[in-house]
């Protein structure tokens, strides 16, 4: 009994001790692998890759108020801040909150971007549709800060480039250019299929896309470089920009993976409330929008907004309060008091043929060959952005489109007077026009910040209030703010990059500095 | 179910042992030379290895073989006595002399569980005593540790019973890792992971660690070792040093049982002083729709509204031991149950622990250990910190309107009730009501070893354990809850699955080589393997409002995470004695880890030598032990997982899915991370060693750290995986023992004085990149930093501005001015510890006391900065009429003459939810009455009972100190720390923050013990 323990003992024992010494380590490359990861991509993935970068582009919802909301949204005053405690609204530029709007185009979308630019066919659709989103993804970069990280972005380095916005402008119009001449080539092709979350893969769509893209990058420069910007302009038009609703660009939103509507996301939240500005111009005009942009206060059942900058101590008063001042509309949350109800599957709105209009309006104004007189332009542009919100009825279109009411007073906490004094009514004078068009293309780009900001940078319309108080020595009372200045992650990542971009801007690092596009005083 | 089988399973184990008995029966009793009896001495026949211990009143049973023999009587602390038996004694009476020399037999339990005396050690090791944690408990044992081991510093959750706890020896060094101390039970490491802590000021529900699972009665005692050269054979996870853990073995002779009863009280302690003065409004107006208390004055308020919210918490534990044996088969069987009531109503911890051990002495030679550790945990309405939590949302209840209104949540329509509109902070009494995050947690231990002893000098042992714990967490928030509901409510089910095994096996040998030479050497090889596999399901809304179940989801949605691993390891250790006085001890270990790219492979040393100076030569009468010692060691640590190669994830979305390239850069040539230790201390005792000192001097260095570090985004990678940085601690610890009164006195003083210092140096971090964030990436009100040249935990924050002349700077209206960047305002770690530990007995009376003191270390609370803009802070009624011209100059340079009100003044430094942290750091700096322990003990002998233990105890009675605002406000009274630093937010690396914590809390409570 004894001896047959023993032994087995010591055959269990040296096998442990075997065990230990011969070390099993083959299996550990496929132990260390995460199943629950890829670690190749092939053309089976792409699709999914194209899904990432298109929802990434316009940030999804825990990124958007951050990345957009903070900053562009309230820039272009269509909110105000009704939370005490974000000093944005009052031109603080917190840096720590911006880095969002960094790191979803650098890292989710680039290197999405560039995988299929560089693995598929430079002729292919995928490729083509690629490298318009590579443009859409980074005009709302650089519009911020101006130079950014362009040509050698997605290149893994200690340090990377920032590149002037004319270069980058420059290469955005030959990438559109490119892509949609292969487009052509390829109109019944079904690119990225059912994972294109825009447009299913419709390249008919896409290349319209694309022109109107074109167009609205042309009226961009159409300052500080004018012919360039005619000739890219009249080559979009030429090529084909959206003119019907169906064109339309939404981006499908769900549930899955909170990849829903950031706006929606975020309005639960009770941080933010109709502007003064968005107040003046609606009520102003009797605008049939104002019930889709917004709805009435909880407190008071009527539109109300705010002014943009107040500070905590005027925020903390009842007027100002978010029961008391219009949520945003019903498309993106439902409720009332404190039981809001996000509407998260709501499309979120790219872009729209009415912004075709009336930026083909502007380019008529312009003397270029837009396809139509500037009045028709601006008045299609207004009827589609109607046509947009499902405001289809003709009689009530016509009666905004030759309204003469113009903006009001708010009737805000601190008694501000109306925006401004003109009408909707197609005016006589060209600069009357312009502010027209300036005006109408604000409200028709609704809810879009990001590129109402930078149209009111460029052509200074709408007119806005100034903020009410500003917490920025940068930009004193009566100023705008222009750009966001480099970002201190930058400053601690990309340090040298970031001082050598100091000399690619038009004036020192400031939130005063205007960007190349910008030619106001 | 599984419990009545253990337990049944356990009835039979004990019955069987009885049939073991034979030879005939030995009884006797054994007292020292006060004629007390000596409980838990060792009994041992000469020259074999059966015996047994006395129980609680000193008496012991014994089978011994027929015709005379000798025993060896021993216990710590007196010196052994060998004692004949006639052929016919069956009845022994023992007198055991003190010891002069008696600290030096402390016996330290060492890596991989052998047990080693005190005195030959070549490291700093101390113990702790299993009755020290079961007077004074808490549900998680790990906080009843603080005060007893110099440089052992715990911070407990903040979120209520099982909260984890961050247990951390000798400062911090890993940046983006684990710092806690390694739990060792039984020899065998147990998973201590406590996955899932809030790491931004934001906050969120904490997951529970693994430590706090520990039963305290089923614990022997504790050895904590301190530094990486006691823990140099645990590898890896040691680096952060060790406490190891003995539990409870069978004995033989007659079958003991052992239960305790415990009842505790635990209330809040510590509440942040609110104005009466003003009610609710805004600019000295009354509005019933303000957030603030910035109203009228003399508005009736209600000045009991938050200490009514929290409720005195009552807890119970109860357990039974029961030991019974014969010398050849000894077992113990266990059973413990927790009932912790947290302070927020509906909070509450309930656990049961049944432990079963059994050993065996198959042959002379052959011997085994086998236990089975069964834990059912559920927590309750788990508390959430931070923002949105329930105590922030209480704090904030306007000073004029009464909580107690708000009991009703919702009004008709079913929408939550709250006296203004949030962004996040709601009723508490619906987040009371209507949240609700529940833990279940089961666990099981299993530990397997058998011994044999090849000859008289080479034994070899092996053993395999299997640690595996399974936890269901549910989440769920009502239909219309404020930010987190989705449509109908939100429901998550998240269960993780944990399972570490260890197999080792391990040579001892011992040889004497002549001339007062001895050699003691181990051999060992061990295979690690672990695994956690983790399922989270969300529900996406509720079809069916308020119907908590996955069926009712609108669209459900499955995260899976699978993270595995193994480390192969072969190591050895010599130990060369000359005649016990000189000892040198060397290690080795090399590792295999999976983690790490081919060859896998890394090794690592350690050296020590101890003198005993008082065996060696004759010193003076006075010093009566003296022993000098120095080691130099180094652990290795790999990395976690999946660290080498590119990945890329899937992720739900838009029609399809997702696919997107991971943003950390990859490091394929990773190289395992080293901390080098160096350690020299002495250990003197004087005056017949009623005095003694435990000295010892650190240095730690930890380099090759891996670390996430960040990369220009521009680059396509948010950050990369590096090796880098060179972290260093250097510090103190001293353990001061007295016995004021001489050891013929009835009464008797044990005074133990334990203190620590530590200071951190970030060395080098990355010639690239200079700083590293521990979490918190949006710092709402501070951040905590490591920052090349300074140290582990720095806290960066805005500050008030300062002109070139150090004065304040305003703006033109005469309000702060921020910095333009955030600033360091201090450090969130202690510069120096001390717990001073008083017991004194006369008789059968016991009476204790611990205070334990923190001094230096920054807190930034936010929960301050919100009370300060809400105007409900005690502070906050200076100045509210205006007329506040603060000392300070303009950005121009001009003296400021622009007066204000409190109201301008502490909303512009705070926002709330986001503030200027300099505002509301304070100096952590402070001293409490720790624990108190009043206890009575009756012996019985001969009766049922035998003895009986009455105590009273106390925890964290009140403080005799807390530090004050860093910053002094001109025309604000000097501010107290109100909030508990010993209270993270968190248990992981994000700390000094404080935001929406749980109030530090007294326990006061009843425990009695009775032995059978």
């Amino acid at each position: 009994m004894n001896a047959i323990l023993k032994n087995t003992l010591y055959c269990g024992l040296a096998a442990l001790l075997v065990l230990g010494l011969s070390r099993c380590t083959d299996k550990f490359a496929e132990l260390n692998t995460n199943k629950t990861k890829l670690t190749t991509l092939g053309a089976t993935e792409y699709p999914y890759l194209f899904s990432k970068a298109q929802s990434a582009s316009s940030y999804p919802f825990d990124k958007y108020q951050v990345a957009q909301n903070l900053f562009a949204d309230l820039y272009a005053q269509y909110y105000a801040t009704t939370a005490t405690y974000f000093p944005s609204d009052r031109y603080v530029v917190r840096m720590d909150w911006l880095t969002a709007h960094w790191y979803q185009p650098y890292t989710q979308v680039v290197p999405q971007l560039k995988t299929l630019l560089d693995q598929t066919d430079k002729a292919s659709p995928e490729n083509a549709l690629a490298s318009i989103m590579w443009v859409y993804t980074f005009h709302r970069v650089t519009d911020y800060y101006g130079p950014i990280p362009y040509f050698k972005a997605g290149e893994p380095a200690f340090s990377v480039p920032y590149d002037a916005q004319d270069k980058i402008y420059d290469d955005f119009f030959k990438r559109l250019d490119a892509a949609t001449a292969v487009l052509k080539t390829k109109t019944s092709a079904k690119p990225y299929n059912t994972f294109d979350l825009i447009y299913g893969g419709d390249v008919p769509k896409w290349i319209k896309f694309a022109n109107t893209l074109r167009l609205r990058l042309a009226l961009r420069i159409s300052k500080v470089d004018p012919a360039r910007a005619k000739t890219e302009a009249e080559a979009a038009v030429a090529g084909g920009v959206m003119t019907d609703t169906a064109d339309d660009a939404l981006m499908v939103k769900t549930l899955n993976g909170d990849d829903f509507n950031g706006l929606a996301g975020i309005s639960v939240w009770n941080e933010f409330r109709m502007s003064a500005s968005s107040e003046s111009l609606l009520k102003g005009y009797d605008d049939p929008r104002i019930g889709v942009y917004f709805q009435p206060a909880s407190g008071t059942k009527t539109y109300e907004g705010l002014r943009n900058g107040l500070l905590p101590a005027q925020l903390n008063q009842p007027a100002n309060s978010n029961d008391n001042n219009s949520n945003i509309g019903e498309r993106w949350v439902k409720g009332a008091g404190s039981a809001w109800d996000s509407q998260k599957t709501t499309p979120q709105d790219i872009m729209h043929a009415s912004e075709a209009y009336l930026l083909r309006a502007e380019g008529a104004l312009n003397g270029w060959t837009m396809g139509g007189t500037a009045q028709a332009l601006y008045e299609k542009g207004i009827e589609m952005s109607m046509k947009q919100w499902g405001i289809t009825d003709a009689a009530k279109v016509a009666a905004y489109v030759s309204s003469t009411k113009t903006p009001v007073a708010p009737g805000d906490a601190l008694n501000s007077p109306a925006l401004s004094n003109i009408p909707v009514k197609w005016g006589s004078t060209e600069a009357v026009q312009r502010e027209q068009i300036g005006t109408q293309k604000w409200l028709a780009l609704f809810p879009d910040g990001m590129e109402a900001w930078a149209e009111f940078r460029r052509s200074r319309y709408p007119k806005l209030y100034p903020i009410a108080n500003s917490d920025n020595a940068d930009l004193p009372s009566g100023t705008f703010i222009r750009r966001i200045p480099f970002l201190d992650l930058e400053k601690q990542t990309n340090g040298d990059a970031v001082k050598a971009a100091e000399s690619l801007l038009n004036g020192p690092d400031k939130a005063s500095t205007p960007l190349w596009w910008d030619k106001n005083k | 179910m599984a419990k009545y089988v253990l337990i049944c399973f356990g009835v039979f184990l004990l019955s069987i042992t009885s049939l073991w008995a034979q030879d005939r029966q030995l009884t006797g009793t054994l007292r020292d030379e006060q004629g007390q009896p000596m409980p838990g001495a060792n009994v041992v026949i000469k020259g074999t290895s059966r015996g047994t211990s006395t129980d609680a009143v000193g008496e012991f049973r014994l089978q011994i073989p027929s015709g005379g023999t000798t025993l060896t009587i021993s216990s710590v602390g007196y010196l052994s006595k060998e004692v004949t038996v006639g052929t016919d004694q069956n009845q022994l009476n023992v007198v055991l002399a003190a010891d002069a020399r008696q600290l030096q037999e402390v016996t330290i339990t060492t890596a991989l569980g052998i047990d080693r005396n005190a005195k030959t050690l070549t490291y700093s090791a101390q113990r702790v005593e299993g009755r020290q944690l079961t007077d004074v408990r808490d549900a998680n044992f790990t906080n009843t540790l603080n005060g007893k081991v110099a440089g052992l510093v715990v911070t407990q959750g903040a979120g209520g019973p099982g909260s984890a706890s961050r247990v951390i020896l000798r400062g911090n060094r890993s940046i983006q890792g684990n710092n806690s101390a390694l739990f060792v039970v039984d020899g065998v490491p147990i998973d201590n992971s406590n996955s899932g802590q809030v790491t931004s000021d934001f906050g969120g529900f904490n997951g529970s660690d693994g430590a706090s699972n520990i039963n305290p009665d089923d614990i022997a005692s504790i050895s904590v070792l301190k530094g990486a050269a006691g823990s140099a054979l645990y590898g890896s996870r040691a680096a952060n040093g060790v406490v190891m853990i003995t539990t409870k073995r069978g004995k033989s002779g007659k079958v003991d049982v052992n239960v305790n009863s415990g009842v505790a009280m635990e209330s809040a302690a510590l509440l942040p002083q609110f104005q009466n003065d003003y009610g609710q409004g805004n600019g000295g107006v009354a509005s019933d729709k303000s957030n603030g208390s910035w109203g009228v004055k003399g508005a009736t308020t209600y000045p009991n509204n938050v200490a009514n919210f929290f409720r005195n918490a009552y807890s119970t534990n109860n357990s039974v031991g029961i030991t019974g044996g014969s010398e050849k088969i000894q077992s113990y069987v266990s059973y413990t149950h927790n009932y912790n009531q947290g302070i927020v109503p509906k909070n509450d911890l309930t656990r049961h622990t049944l432990n079963l051990r059994l050993n065996t002495q198959i042959s002379s030679r052959l011997t085994t250990d086998a236990k089975i550790t069964y834990i059912n945990q559920s927590i309750d309405n788990k508390v959430r910190v931070g923002e949105g939590g329930v105590v922030l949302n209480a704090y904030k209840v306007p000073r004029s309107v009464d909580l107690a209104d708000y009991k009703n949540v919702a009004d008709e329509a079913g929408n939550p009730r709250y006296w203004t509109t949030s962004s996040v902070y709601m009723n508490p009494y619906w987040t009371v009501d209507r949240i609700a995050n529940n833990e279940l947690r089961n666990r099981v231990l299993l530990l397997g070893s058998a011994r044999y002893e090849l000859t008289d000098w080479l034994s070899v042992q092996g053993r395999a354990s299997y640690d595996r714990y399974d936890d269901a967490n549910t989440y769920q928030y009502a239909d219309r809850t404020l930010l987190y509901a989705q449509t109908g409510g939100t429901y998550q089910v998240a269960n993780a699955q944990n399972i570490e095994r260890n197999i080792d096996i391990l040579f001892q040998g011992n040889n004497g080589l002549g001339g007062g030479l001895k050699l003691a050497y181990n051999l060992g090889g061990s295979v690690n393997d672990r695994s956690n596999i983790f399922t989270q399901t969300n529900a996406n809304g509720l079809l069916v409002p308020n119907k908590f179940d996955l069926q009712f989801a609108r669209t459900l949605q499955v995260f899976t995470g699978l993270v595995k691993r193994q480390l192969e390891s072969v190591y050895g250790t010599a130990s060369l004695s000359l005649n016990d006085y000189l000892i040198l001890d060397v290690t080795a270990r090399n590792d295999w880890s999976s983690t790490l790219p081919a060859p896998h492979s890394y090794f690592y040393p350690s050296v020590g030598v101890t003198a005993v100076v008082s065996d060696m030569t004759t010193l003076p009468d006075a010093i009566s032990f003296a022993k000098i010692r120095a080691s130099y060691a180094q652990v290795g640590n790999d990395p976690d997982p999946y660290r080498l190669a590119q990945t890329y994830s899937f992720g739900q979305g838009g029609t399809g899915g997702f696919v997107s390239r991971d943003g950390t850069k990859p490091i394929e040539n990773l190289k395992p991370e080293i901390t080098t230790s160096l350690e020299i201390g002495a250990d003197v005792r004087f005056l017949n060693n009623r005095l003694g000192l435990d000295f010892t001097f650190y240095k730690t260095n930890s380099r090759n750290q891996l670390l996430t570090l960040g990369l220009a985004p521009a680059s396509g990678f948010s950050d990369q995986f590096i090796n880098a940085g060179n972290v260093q601690n250097t510090g103190f610890e001293m353990s001061l023992t007295a016995k004021p009164l001489a050891a013929s006195s009835r009464l008797q003083w044990d005074l133990t004085l334990n203190a620590a210092r530590n200071k951190n140096l970030i060395v080098a971090l990355d010639p690239n990149i200079k700083q590293s964030f521990l979490g918190g990436s949006f710092g709402r009100l501070a951040t905590p930093v490591v920052r090349e040249g300074g140290s582990y935990g720095d806290l960066y924050a805005f500050r008030w501005q300062r002109d070139a002349q150090n004065r304040f700077v305003v703006d033109a209206n005469g309000k702060p001015l921020s910095s333009k960047e955030a600033e360091y305002i201090g450090n969130f770690n202690p510069n120096f510890s001390l717990g001073l530990n008083n017991s004194f007995t006369y008789g059968n009376l016991s009476f204790g006391f611990l205070i334990d003191g923190k001094f230096g270390g920054v807190l930034a609370s936010g929960t301050d900065a919100n009370s300060a803009f809400d105007g409900t802070a005690a502070y906050t009624t200076a100045n509210r009429d205006g007329g506040w011209i603060l000392p300070a100059v303009t950005p121009t340079g001009e003296a400021n003459t622009k007066a204000i009100n409190a109201e301008t003044f502490w909303t512009t430094v705070s926002g709330g939810r986001y503030s200027w942290g300099e505002f509301f750091a304070y100096d952590a700096t402070n001293v409490r009455v720790r624990e108190l322990t009043l206890g009575y003990t009756i012996n019985t002998p001969g009766t049922f009972i035998k003895s009986a233990r009455l105590s009273l105890v106390a925890r964290n009675l009140f403080f005799l100190y807390r530090g004050n605002a860093i910053l002094d406000i001109p025309g604000v009274d000097k501010r107290k720390l109100q909030y508990d630093p010993d209270v993270n937010l968190g248990a992981g690396n994000f700390q000094g923050i404080e935001n929406g914590n749980l109030p530090s809390t007294r326990t006061l409570g009843l425990n009695l013990k009775l032995a059978f």
